[in-house]
């Protein structure tokens, strides 16, 4: 994993960029961004959400008017018309779970309508080798609509690399997509780059941006640093400590503190999330603290126990007889790899899917039935893999609409809107549209939507994904809050391995069957010395060998 | 212009049309517009052009007048003409209606006197509305008799059925209104769901996605004309008495109007719905008003008639009509004129959409 991309060996720059700025209106998006890229280079751009990462991507795509100038080889251009040219020779994949994808057409259909339109003459060793490597190779025939949403990234993924292009542009590719399969990607990607290909990847994996040749750190509209993955953590390695701590002046994640003040903590060697949290710290910017009044909800020890659930979709079978017993105030993380069933077990739970085959308890009670599901509807809270809120909605318009649904009064809504914006840190963006503000901010208010009705329940479906590492810090501790002063129980489904030690248990599935149902405590016991991204891929492997 | 780039756009928005069986309502919509308003449409009509000439000068002949002029359903003048004059004063488009007084009709009333009345016929449903009108003003005001006459101004429906004027009208409505809104709503898609990507970063010009996108709904909607034309033919009878080439060729580019509308409203729009709501309402009214089914162009007043000449509606539906009931076709300069309107139309709206059209983010 930690292996660097084979060295560069050539000199010969292949884009230069400079001085692109491109606004929307009043807002700018990114300012004065000025870098180059050389043959066989792989770039990485990391930075929070909105900090103008898309925004230069689009502007070297030629998708969106900038100003300054851009030179490819030797053709410079300054618009979007100018860049015509060399459309040829550039693939873009934009950003969200499968955007550039036709819901009614079967991934072979997507092969043919990119291939024509790029006049591609058909190369079946290599298009063969893509579904392979995205693991659809055996779905051809199935609508993209039916995909699960990291299979969707992968096929937009793979799509991008079918024109063989120069210049690959990639923003935030692994989204979504399941650690083996971004292993894979990145094999791809670096034989590609062998065979001459330069990179511009953003990604919101760290872990990933540490294997790209050079950084560039975005903020604010701004690139505020440069450099290979050692040379940026060199900076930050003063104020990193071990271990994890509460605190008003310090951000914690992943084992690790960060704090610009002297601590009586050990130092640890950094890594590159630091760099968000010490950039954080440096703007003054503080952890947000949620502070959620404790109460004591009712509720039965068991939440939710599933007896053998089945779901078959013709004759593949998503979901394969799968037992789960979910307790009142656990964390329980659901794990696999990208259309593993996660999300269709989860619908299963939720009366989204009618069950096929199984026993259900919600809460102590037997689910058979629609109306069986009507009563407890007040008690689940959920947030769908796409957060499924409005566009045409303010952030307040959409949590009253939840609340209308649920029947709350006009009262109890306000006053409902106004604790959870502020206990959730988003009170400043109540009259914004969802797309306007940060996927993080999103996030938060998807959850403050699940909650209005007070549940005793929240299944939340990827919540974190394509999320910045400090708002995604911010969310876990949110949800500890919620688990803790509450005592909701919370089912989440997430690809950062590192966020599985958040759960109290884990339950893995791989290809519709449970292969493990354990405390993450004990997992560590039975694979020392190893971290979950390990333990997870471990398991994976162990479970193929059966 | 690349084949392999339309081909693979055509192909995809076939696959897509009917598997999200947008392709129902492509068919099923103008189906359903024909023959809900080819058998519905139903008219108030109200300042009638009314000329009235009283031969008599008698308390009842005034009392007539006086009834006449205090409804809003007719703009009465009396004057005193013969009735060729007053005949030509309808064939002339001067006015709707004549009614005719005779002279001693107050005093030859017991013995069954009756009087004239001519309607302008040419357009029927119009016309028979009127004599229910009139009718219902004599018989029951004054219990009088009166033959009744519907003259034809231009002699178009001599067998003054309903549908022959409405049926024809109905194609000029459907033919704005639904390529147009599928249009848009096809392109509009791309843009929300994000696919519009591909063609932004992909080396395609506008001019060959404007094309790709365009093909689809043009020819879903050309086979509508024969299916239109079947129903009007054989299930309300209109008769087609003119030149099927022009009236054919007259409407594919009728619709290639109508997609160029379409081209134009997936500009300014971002979803689907309102790509929909503003096609349908660009289209609809002046769709319905100057098709000529709800008042004829010839009597409209001066703006009315000036705006009519604005939307290519009137064109289009001069053609059909006389396609349909007089066919004249090409030995008329006018509709020479006209189809070469309506190939401006097109042209001029294809090209704005060019121009407008951003392959970039806006
Ligand atoms: N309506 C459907 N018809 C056919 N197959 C479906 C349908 N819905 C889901 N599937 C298939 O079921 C499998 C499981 O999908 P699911 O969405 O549950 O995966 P997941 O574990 O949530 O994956 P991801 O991590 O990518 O979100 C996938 O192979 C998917 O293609
Ligand atoms: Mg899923």
């Amino acid at each position: 994993m930690s292996s660097k991309f084979q060295a560069l060996d050539s000199k010969n720059i292949l884009l230069e960029v400079k001085n692109v700025s491109v606004s929307y209106g009043k807002k700018i998006a990114i300012k004065n961004a000025s870098f180059s890229l050389k043959e066989k280079e792989i770039l990485g751009f990391i930075g929070a959400d909105g900090a103008g990462k898309s925004s230069t991507l689009h502007a070297i795509a030629g998708v969106v008017s900038f100003d300054g100038e851009i030179i490819y080889k030797n053709y410079v251009y300054y618009s979007p018309k100018e860049a015509e040219k060399i459309k040829n020779e550039i693939s873009l994949m934009p950003q969200g779970l499968g955007l550039v994808l036709y819901d009614f057409l079967t991934i072979k259909e997507h092969f043919d309508f990119f291939r024509d339109l790029r006049g591609l003459k058909k190369a079946m060793e290599y298009e063969t080798k893509l579904l392979k490597m995205a693991g659809l190779y055996e779905f051809q025939d199935r609508l993209a609509v039916n995909l699960s949403g990291g299979m969707r990234q992968k096929l937009s993924l793979i799509l991008s690399l079918l024109p063989r292009p120069k210049l690959l542009i990639l923003d935030e590719p692994t989204t979504g997509v399941d650690p083996i399969s971004r292993a894979e990607l990145w094999d791809i990607v670096n034989e590609m780059r062998n065979n001459g290909m330069s990179a511009i990847i953003s990604t919101a994996y760290m872990s990933e941006a540490s294997k790209m040749d050079r950084i560039l750190l975005f903020d604010e509209g701004e690139i505020i640093a440069k450099g290979t993955s050692e040379e940026l953590i060199a900076d930050i390695k003063d104020y990193t400590y071990e271990g994890e701590m509460e605190s008003k002046e310090c951000f914690s994640f992943n084992k690790r503190t960060y704090c610009l003040n002297s601590l009586s903590l050990k130092k640890t060697t950094p890594t590159l999330e630091g760099v968000f949290f010490v950039n954080a710290l440096k703007k003054s910017k503080k952890p947000i603290i949620f502070e959620i009044p404790k109460k004591n909800l009712q509720m039965p020890e068991i939440i939710v126990k599933a007896n053998c659930l089945t779901k078959k979709f013709g004759k593949f079978i998503a979901d394969n007889c799968i037992n789960l017993e979910f307790k009142k105030g656990e964390i329980l993380g659901l794990l696999g790899a990208n259309g593993a069933g996660k999300t269709t077990l989860i619908k299963m739970l939720l009366g989204l899917y009618p069950i096929d085959k199984g026993e259900l308890y919600l809460l102590n009670k037997r689910i058979k039935s629609y109306e069986d599901r009507i009563e407890l509807k007040s008690k689940i809270g959920y947030v769908s893999q796409k957060f499924s809120l409005y566009k045409d909605l303010t952030i307040k318009e959409n949590l009253d609409y939840f609340a209308k649904m649920h029947g709350l009064s006009v009262n109890e809504t306000n006053k409902k809107i106004k604790d959870y914006s502020e206990m959730l840190g988003f009170s400043e963006y109540l009259n914004a549209f969802p797309k306007e503000v940060p996927l993080g901010i999103n996030q938060r208010f998807s959850v403050a939507a699940a909650l209005m009705h007070e549940p005793v329940v929240l299944f939340l479906d990827e919540p974190t994904s394509g999320v910045d590492t400090v708002a995604r810090s911010a969310f876990w501790r949110l949800l500890r809050k919620l688990k803790e002063n509450l005592g909701i129980s919370i089912l989440i489904t997430t690809h950062y391995m590192s966020e599985a030690e958040y759960c109290d248990r884990v339950v893995v599935l791989k290809r519709g069957i449970k292969i493990v149902d354990d405390e993450v405590e004990k997992l560590h016991k039975k694979y020392p010395g190893l971290d979950f991204e390990e333990i997870f891929l471990e398991i994976y492997k162990e479970k193929n060998e059966n | 212009m690349r084949i392999n780039v339309i081909k693979a756009y055509f192909k995809k928005e076939v696959i897509d049309l009917i598997r999200n069986k947008m392709i129902i309502l492509t068919y099923l919509i103008p189906l359903m517009i024909l023959i809900l308003f080819g058998f519905g449409i139903k008219m108030e009509v109200t300042h009638v052009r009314t000329i009235i000439i009283d031969n008599d000068h008698s308390k009842l002949s005034l009392e007539i007048i006086n009834k006449f002029s205090h409804t809003k359903y007719f703009d009465v003048k009396v004057e005193n003409l013969t009735y060729k004059e007053a005949l030509h004063k309808i064939q002339t488009n001067k006015a709707d209606m004549i009614i005719i007084i005779p002279p001693s009709f107050s005093k030859n009333l017991y013995k069954g006197a009756q009087i004239g009345v001519f309607i302008d016929g040419s357009f029927p449903l119009r016309a028979v509305t009127l004599q229910g009108y009139v009718e219902k003003v004599l018989i029951n005001g004054f219990n009088i008799k009166l033959p009744i006459k519907i003259e034809n101004r231009n002699f178009f429906n001599e067998s003054m059925r309903d549908y022959n004027a409405i049926v024809p009208g109905l194609f000029g409505l459907i033919f704005l209104v639904v390529p147009a809104s599928l249009a848009a709503i096809m392109i509009v898609k791309e843009k929300e769901v994000g696919t519009i990507f591909n063609f932004y970063s992909a080396p395609i010009t506008k001019i060959e996605f404007i094309i790709s996108k365009l093909i689809p709904p043009f020819l879903f909607h050309s086979v509508n004309i024969f299916i239109l034309l079947i129903l009007a033919l054989y299930l309300f009878d209109v008769p087609f008495r003119g030149n099927f080439f022009i009236f054919w060729i007259a409407s594919e580019i009728y619709i290639l109007i109508s997609v160029g509308i379409g081209l134009l409203v997936s500009i300014i729009t971002s979803t689907q719905i309102a790509a929909l709501v503003l096609s349908v309402v660009i289209t609809i009214i002046p769709g319905f008003l100057y098709s000529g089914i709800l008042m004829p162009i010839s009597s409209m007043g001066k703006e009315s008639l000036i705006e009519a000449h604005i939307f290519p509606v009137m064109y289009y539906n001069h053609l059909v009509y006389d396609s349909f009931l007089v066919g004249e076709g090409f030995k008329s300069g006018g509709n020479i004129l006209y189809f070469f309107i309506l190939c401006a139309y097109a042209v001029i709206l294809i090209t704005l959409g060019t121009l407008f059209l951003k392959k970039a983010i806006k």
